[in-house]
């Protein structure tokens, strides 16, 4: 890096642009968080390899959030005193809603890339902006997908208490109650961390679900996989999209199969991504990018653009203004709030061990 | 009733590696009075040294077994010498200070050793290989596989072997004559530091059986599993009567039985709040635990 890397500011006085990025790179989501910063660090070098932005070069600056809410208030403030004119990134919502004032205070935009929960961009102050999508809106999905597609009529839902988990849990007990065509048999947290669901899942089995929904994150939905065939339970196992990570089919290997999550489009799924999976590839030792690699590509796409036209200060009012753009996700322009206008949700399965489209 | 004959089966799983993990903290209160509360770490680092051995074997075809008796090995060995390691390096120049020292120590080589493993493994979460075979002993209304029963009859015979050794050789009868009086030991010609270092081996080695028995079961670590089972172990220690092999042992399964009831029939949120209960209850009528004898405090 050069000597300008190390002077605090990155405003418009030339010199590298800082883009931090506070992602979890230690804790349970620590591959999740090794995803997205390889992503944003894809999509920086393809910037600067064009030439950076009116010839100032991006950098990507990384902070460990561990997926906690102390240490990601610390990210926050080491990213802020660093002097970057953006954050992008965020992986778990409960450790991002601490991080969110903190930039906010310091005028910084948050663009969350995996971070749904709704708190996010409703308290956001139009200052927090979202590639990803809102987990109520992922509930009213998920609920209509278990009861309309799967046609279930008892559903029981697990989350992990986490700010994210619970949103989503809540969100599509909602969704099902109002519907009114299916009941929700079971509503209850798991303790993350365990390692022995059995337990839960012997309880969950003797009310009869003919799914159960969890809403909790991929290291538990691994476990809780592998432990449903050990037991012998044969009702559909649904996740939410913090279940989409590759590594939670290595702990669940064959148990996995015919899993289904719901969750915004993946990489895999989305065809605008292919030349970003080649070249992510090519910069990652051939690693397959994770299920919310491409969200946070975008977001760094789309700070980079707004960057180019209204420059660093300000970016927060040029990011609402801005038309929309074709990111590799789909079109992002944000609302008032900073949620995106348009973002569907889809429904994805394990086949062969890999997470394919959902066709009933 | 299928649900409490499944509860109990899970339970006993879930016990079976408490127990085993706690009678190294039984073993190590006996003879020098201290919780080691690196303990935990221990069975952590022996789950990993597992893992190694079995990456780097083939884990196909009749080489399967041979891996699986490898790291077992390997992850016991490790940590045997590891727990010994600690002992020589951490608590033996602590001895004579003040007791809270020795605490403080442990504590401290807890974290080092999550920490160190963090920075060696990047932070996430790693899979063993589907090695175990998933056949079913019992596949009925309540479910029970051959993993399991192997796993626990293999638990209980370490346990059994503990005793044996405990109440029949030179060696064990030393380590109890030390558990009663340290200096009355010393005063009979015992030499106090090997026992204390069999100790810190043996129970150390069982940890680390534990650790890759736990990781081929459910094929899940990190470097901070240690933390809690390690908790539960020592809650299970405290609750037998620390110091008290059978006490830890029985305590350690029972602990179990507990986490699984609790969150069958309660709530999983609850299972931790209910297991301390327990312990608090437990020791508000029993203030030496379940099978544990006054001595002479000395902490």
């Amino acid at each position: 890096m050069s000597v300008s890397a190390c002077k605090k500011s990155g405003g418009d006085e030339g010199g590298a642009i800082k883009i931090g990025v506070p992602v979890p790179l230690s804790g349970d989501s620590a591959s999740a968080g090794q995803d997205i910063l390889a992503a944003a660090k894809t999509a920086a070098a393809e910037i600067n390899e064009a030439g950076g932005i009116k010839g100032r070069k991006i950098e990507i600056v990384e902070a460990d959030d561990a997926c906690t809410p102390q240490q990601s208030a610390q990210a926050a403030q080491k990213l802020v005193n660093s002097g970057v004119v953006a954050a992008a990134g965020g992986y778990c919502s409960g450790a991002a809603v601490p991080a969110a004032p903190i930039f906010g205070r310091a005028n910084v935009p948050f663009v969350l890339d995996a971070s749904t929960n709704p708190v996010l961009t409703d308290d956001g102050q139009g200052k927090v902006f979202r590639t990803c999508g809102r987990d109520d809106r992922q509930g009213e999905f998920a609920a209509k997908f278990i009861v309309d597609t799967l046609h279930a009529k008892r559903v029981a839902i697990l989350h992990d208490n986490t700010t994210y988990a619970k949103g989503l849990a809540e969100a599509a007990n909602a969704s099902i109650k109002k519907n009114g065509q299916a009941e929700v048999a079971y509503l209850d947290a798991l303790t993350a961390g365990q390692s022995d669901y059995t337990p839960v899942l012997t309880k969950i089995a003797g009310l009869k679900p003919d799914v159960l929904y969890f809403t909790g994150y991929f290291a538990e939905a691994g476990l809780l996989l592998k432990q449903r065939k050990q037991l012998g339970l044969t009702f559909q196992m649904v996740g939410g999209d913090a279940t989409t990570d590759a590594s939670a089919l290595r702990t669940a290997g064959d148990t996995a199969e015919g899993f289904i999550a719901t969750t915004a489009p993946l990489p895999t799924t989305l065809p605008a991504a292919a030349d970003f999976v080649r070249r992510y590839k090519a910069l990652n030792n051939g690693s397959e990018p994770g299920p919310f690699s491409a969200y946070e590509y975008d977001a760094i796409k789309v700070l980079a653009k707004a960057i180019e036209k209204g420059g660093t200060t300000d970016l927060i009012k040029t990011l609402h203004g801005l038309e929309e753009q074709q990111g590799i996700t789909g079109s992002i322009a944000f609302d008032e709030k900073g949620d995106r206008k348009t973002l569907t949700f889809i429904a994805v399965t394990v086949q062969a061990g890999k997470y394919t489209a959902y066709k009933p | 009733m299928t649900d409490f004959l499944q509860y109990l089966v899970n339970g006993l799983t879930i016990g079976t590696f408490l127990a085993l993990i706690a009678l190294g903290y039984s073993m190590v209160y006996g003879v020098l009075r201290l919780i080691n509360f690196a303990h935990g770490d221990v069975f952590m680092v022996g789950s990993f040294a597992g893992l190694a051995v079995l990456t780097g074997a083939s884990t196909s075809g009749p080489m399967t077994a041979l891996a699986i008796v490898g790291a077992v090995l390997a992850g016991s060995l490790v940590s045997g010498v590891l727990g010994v390691g600690i002992m020589r390096v951490a608590y033996a120049p602590l001895l004579r200070a003040p007791k809270i020292s020795l605490l403080i120590g442990a504590i401290g080589v807890s974290f080092a050793l999550e920490e160190g493993v963090k920075l060696l493994t990047h932070a996430g979460f790693r899979s063993y290989p589907h090695v175990l075979p998933q056949t079913m002993l019992l596949s009925g209304p309540v479910r029970i596989s051959y993993s399991q029963v192997v796993l626990i009859v293999l638990a209980l015979g370490l346990m059994f072997g503990l005793w044996a050794f405990i109440t029949r050789t030179v060696r064990g009868t030393a380590m109890r004559a030390l558990a009663m009086d340290s200096d009355a030991a010393r005063l009979m010609g015992i030499d106090v530091e090997r026992v204390v270092l069999t100790t810190f081996f043996i129970g150390s080695v069982l940890a680390g059986t534990a650790g890759v028995m736990y990781g081929l079961y459910y094929t899940q670590i990190n470097f901070a599993v240690g933390f809690l089972v390690g908790l539960r172990a020592f809650t299970a220690a405290v609750l037998g009567g620390i110091g008290n092999m059978v006490g830890a042992a029985v305590a350690g399964i029972l602990i179990g039985l507990v986490q699984s009831f609790a969150a069958g029939y309660v709530s999983s949120r609850w299972a931790d709040v209910i297991i301390f209960g327990v312990l608090i209850g437990a020791l508000v009528l029993r203030p030496h635990g379940l099978f544990g004898e006054r001595v002479a405090e000395r902490v």
